[in-house]
């Protein structure tokens, strides 16, 4: 063997080079994509637009006046019309971004973190155990998740917090099964083996060797149910389940505005055109991010 | 930091103990309806301490489970195994204990290795199982890559994609040997790798052998490789052991019809001696549903009824300590070829 190399290393003195790591080439493979890109800072405005709201929106939100009801946009002081009850619609889709991305984010975020530990358990430990979970898994997945979500808000009560348990409930189980069939292919990759093999337990394999290799897919998967569950949450807003008046939020304002269609039929579709801007944004962001994780090497 | 290990210390039996011993090991696949796949159906075996014992046969005969079932990476249904003397999984010598002492290498050197670990923390993760703090797992780890011919300064922090399938596969073999193992399993190690890598892998493996004082099982379809590594060879036939002896014993008389057919497969070298007619015709059968008696018999040239009905056991053959599992080689089985009573005693 190449004894030279071998007797001349002043081991552990130097510091080996970090190479750039996963995430560093999967960031440069990002940056190429241009159309990932752009949805990503489409994303990040609308995410600085919701948490300066105060800030940014030029009028309240709430405040009416039913001298300048459904005014056109473009109207002095109303650069995006005003609603049925004269307010300003800027003001208010700036305000209602908060809610609808807060709809859009924390459902997924819960059922991402409930959904992986199933999953990940599941195609984990495998066997009976696997079956048991998944079957029961396998009975939510079986319902449309609209009629779901719908069924368990409007059992639930309406409300904020009632829908958003309802969202959760109906994205656990494709999550579950995402992290679980993911899971099933790491656990018989070698590495798996060759850590059970020098007797490694579970949790050990599962935190280093596990987790490492299935957030990723998981978590993509997860971003391309934020744009879903923003409309099933402005969905259930306009079936009168979610937010109530007079709180701003994309869906309820698409659902009261519905009558003003023949009379401002641009302004009536302002928040659908928000809800369709910020959805198409979240797709293309985690197409992006997929592909980007995808090359090998 | 110490690497040298001192086996006599954790030599309990003794050098006349075989390092392992494996008695009856059975492990069986259900299919469903009934069917089961008998991938490793009674072996028994002994490997000596220091030697290297060869594992030959077809592809499907049992090799790679029987690795995996010694690695107790799958349990076995039936049989047992002794460590140094001591039963694997007993209060005297656990299953982690046993772990440290048995490690593996993979043929795949890509699958082997966490995509998403550095080379170093994929060495250094084995021993921080077992209690080692990480910043001396990590200083051992480089220690390793040293001896395994690859420059921690360039490699430690790289990932495995990043190095080429000979490198990986050193990294293996040094991922094998950061929790000092007395023995190795070599499943088809070097198999992957082209005939120039292959060698120094090959040579790399013998110096580790000497300097860290190991005890392989080698397992290869390729016999020319194994009759250069190894001391012993093991030839399976269905989940059975059908000869196990001396390589150069082995190689040079083969007793059992099954040695003599795969060795004869061997290409030759030898442009005035070509091999011209397949040593074997067909396909190994179904491991599902194995013939009765012999389970070579239904391929067997010398076949007679006999081997049709008796399962033959492993007997002492030949002139050293040499087994082969066959009629011809067991005195009064009524095969006609079989030494008669009176000639073995």
């Amino acid at each position: 063997m190449s004894a030279a190399t071998t007797d001349a290393i002043p081991v552990a003195i130097t510091q080996p080079l970090r190479s750039p790591g996963y995430w560093a080439g999967v960031f440069k493979r990002f940056k190429r994509d241009k159309v990932a890109v752009g949805a990503g800072l489409v994303v990040l405005a609308i995410i600085l637009m919701a948490v300066f709201a105060d800030y940014i929106a030029p009028a309240d939100p709430t405040r009416s006046s039913m001298l300048r009801r459904l005014r056109p946009i473009g109207t002095p002081g109303y650069p995006l019309g005003a609603d049925e009850l004269g307010r300003d619609m800027l003001s208010r889709l700036i305000h209602g971004a908060r809610l609808s991305l807060f709809m859009g984010v924390v459902p997924v975020f819960i059922a991402f973190a409930v959904g992986s530990v199933i999953g990940v358990s599941a195609g984990f430990f495998g066997g009976k155990y696997n079956t048991v979970t998944m079957r029961t898994v396998d009975i939510f997945y079986a319902f449309p998740s609209v009629l779901l979500a719908i069924a368990l808000s409007g059992a639930l009560g309406a409300g904020v917090f009632n829908s958003l348990l309802s969202l959760t409930i109906v994205f656990i189980p494709p999550i579950a099964r995402i992290a679980e069939s993911v899971t099933t292919q790491v656990r018989s990759m070698d590495y798996v083996e060759a850590a059970r093999a020098s007797g490694a337990g579970p949790g050990t394999i599962i935190r280093v060797h596990v987790l490492g290799n299935v957030l990723g897919p998981i978590f993509v998967y997860a971003t391309s149910l934020i744009s879903v569950s923003m409309i099933l949450a402005s969905g259930l807003s306009f079936l009168g389940l979610g937010t109530k008046p007079p709180t701003p939020e994309w869906g309820l304002m698409l659902n009261t505005l519905r009558t003003a269609i023949y009379v401002q039929p641009w302004v009536a579709a302002l928040p659908g055109a928000a809800i369709f801007i910020t959805s198409i944004s979240f797709n293309l962001l985690s197409d992006g991010l997929r592909s980007a994780m995808d090359v090998k090497g | 930091m110490s690497l040298e290990i001192s086996t006599e210390e954790r030599d309990r039996g003794g050098a006349g103990t075989p390092l392992l011993e494996a008695r009856t090991l059975t492990k069986h696949f259900p299919l469903g309806r009934g069917a089961v796949v008998r991938a490793v159906d009674g072996v028994d075996f002994q490997v000596l301490k220091g030697e290297t014992l060869g594992v030959v046969g077809e592809s499907g005969c049992g090799k790679s489970t029987t690795a995996r079932v010694v690695m107790q990476l799958i349990l076995q249904d039936k049989g047992e195994m002794l460590f140094d003397g001591e039963a694997v999984g007993s209060a005297a010598l656990s299953l982690k204990e046993y772990r440290r002492q048995a490690q593996m290498v993979f043929q795949d050197s890509y699958a082997s290795l966490n995509p998403r670990l550095t080379i170093e923390d994929s060495i250094a993760f084995g021993p921080t199982v077992h209690g080692v703090p990480k910043s001396g797992a990590i200083l051992r780890a480089r220690d390793l890559l040293a001896r395994v011919g690859l420059d921690p300064a360039r490699f430690a922090a790289r990932y495995p994609h990043e190095l080429s399938g000979g490198q990986r596969q050193r990294v293996n073999i040094a991922r094998a040997l950061a929790l000092g193992p007395r023995l190795v399993i070599l499943d088809e190690a070097v198999s992957a790798l082209d005939k120039s890598v292959e060698a120094q892998v090959l040579n790399l493996l013998m110096d580790l052998r000497e300097e860290f004082g190991l005890t392989y099982i080698f397992i290869s379809h390729d016999l020319n490789v194994v009759r250069f590594i190894s001391d012993r060879v093991m030839v399976m036939y269905l989940g059975e052991v059908v000869e196990i002896g001396p390589v150069d014993e082995l190689y040079d008389d083969p007793r059992h019809p099954y040695t003599r057919a795969l060795l004869s497969a061997m290409p030759s070298m030898d442009p005035d001696n070509r091999t011209m007619e397949a040593p074997l015709a067909g396909d190994p059968p179904n491991p599902i549903n194995p013939p009765e008696g012999c389970r070579f018999h239904p391929r067997c040239p010398q076949a007679q009824t006999v081997c049709a009905k008796v399962k033959p056991v492993l007997t002492r053959t030949g002139a050293g300590a040499r087994l082969a599992a066959c009629h011809m080689e067991i005195a009064g089985s009524g095969h006609s070829r079989a030494l008669g009573l009176e000639d073995a005693a």
